[in-house]
């Protein structure tokens, strides 16, 4: 994503900013992205890891993050995703999206708040 | 001379490893390539009895670690996710009873008399001990104490590895059996889903899901081994001894790549 760019605020479009910022604190596998995920309680209801493994790949082939294999002390090696630089460049837009929609649900509420009797 | 490749598979794989074929075959012409495919655990077998491979393709990473690295295989590759899934029979119990068996009744379904339910054998295939990981799980998450030994008496018979479910669900010799999800949308059966907390499937419940625990036959047929549960996975390892090792690294490198993660999603898995 670009500054500026119309991203859609929808749920799984949402993700992208979600494992741009857990990758930008440290390089994961899949696996532990969708654990951190669930932990990190950015959204509501389950994390679907395929939507999540989906979304990686979207992500590596528009060059946000990168992946090599990284082989287990002793067990399986893995795919490790790191952020690139295309990719923080990203996520700050993101913040700036969520930053102003943030604004509007504000006045959203408070116009809400303006609706109920005064008591 | 031709140059061989030699693979062996977890039966499960035995689709999404064909389509992948077609691709390499397209990319390597002159080679001839010999497939096998089995339970994960009768795969290692095999090999540790002498069986010769180039590339080893299993249903659980664990399997590799338990009986072939260091000495057969030394690195080896997580390509694949998946769930456990109660697939059902297009002409099975579901459709002569009319009523739909789905996340919340499916224990009472399959108990019942007259039902026909089966999975594979622990043994051999991983699937076969997952499945009743899930058992043991779905006791503790729907509070049902004895679910686990009540599934056990009903689920018979037991076959070698998930694939062979299928031909069975697919013809009404079955009303339901355990297997992944990939294999139930490639045959395009209907599936029950299971609660990401019991089906394996959610590496969040990673912890959860080391509760459940299969005694299952070691690297000697007089050995036991317990497996604990985990989310499920599928990995890919090139033998020490191939006689192709670049051919059998192409493969890999195939299944691991873009065109490899297009044809396991388009076989229903979901490639990592």
């Amino acid at each position: 994503m670009v500054a500026g760019q119309d991203t859609g605020f929808t749920g799984e479009r949402l993700l992208e900013p979600h494992l741009l910022l857990l990758l930008c604190r440290k390089a994961d596998h899949g696996y532990e992205l969708i654990a951190r995920l669930a932990r990190a309680d950015f959204t509501d209801g389950e994390v679907d890891p395929a939507t999540v493994y989906r979304n990686l790949r979207r992500m590596e082939r528009e060059g946000l993050v990168g992946s090599r294999w990284e082989a287990g002390r002793s067990g399986p090696a893995r795919r490790l995703y790191e952020v690139t630089a295309r990719g923080r460049q990203a996520l700050a837009a993101w913040s700036e999206t969520i930053n102003r929609q943030r604004e509007k649900l504000s006045v959203f509420l408070a116009e809400f708040e303006r609706l109920r009797p005064q008591s | 001379m031709k140059a061989i490749l030699r693979i062996m598979h977890a039966g499960a794989l035995r689709r999404p490893v064909g389509d992948c074929l077609e691709i390499f075959r397209r990319r390597f012409p002159g080679v001839r390539i010999d497939l096998s495919a089995a339970g994960s655990r009768e795969c290692a077998r095999r090999i540790l009895t002498g069986e010769p491979f180039d590339v080893l393709l299993l249903a659980d990473p664990a399997v590799f670690s338990e009986f072939l690295v260091p000495d057969h295989v030394g690195d080896h590759f997580v390509f694949a996710t998946d769930q456990i899934v109660i697939g059902c029979s297009r002409y099975g119990h579901q459709y002569r009873s009319g009523r739909e068996t789905d996340g919340q009744n499916w224990m009472d379904v399959l108990a019942a008399e007259g039902v026909s339910t089966a999975r594979s054998d622990e043994h051999l295939d991983p699937c076969g001990y997952r499945t009743l990981m899930v058992w043991q799980l779905a006791e503790d998450f729907y509070h049902r104490p004895g679910l686990a030994a009540e599934l056990e008496r009903h689920c018979r018979p037991i076959y070698a590895k998930s694939i062979d479910l299928v031909g069975p669900l697919l013809e009404g010799g079955l009303d339901y059996a355990f297997i992944y999800a990939s294999e139930a949308r490639q045959f395009g059966l209907p599936y029950v889903v299971l609660p990401a907390m019991v089906n394996l499937g959610h590496p969040a419940h990673a912890g959860y899901y080391r509760r459940a625990a299969v005694t299952v036959t070691g690297r000697g047929l007089s050995d036991t081994t317990v497996v604990r549960g985990a989310p499920i996975e599928f990995a890919a390892g090139v033998s020490r001894r191939a006689e192709a090792p670049d051919l059998a690294e192409a493969f890999v490198d195939l299944l691991t790549g873009e065109e490899g993660q297009r044809v396991l999603e388009h076989n229903g898995l979901i490639p990592c």
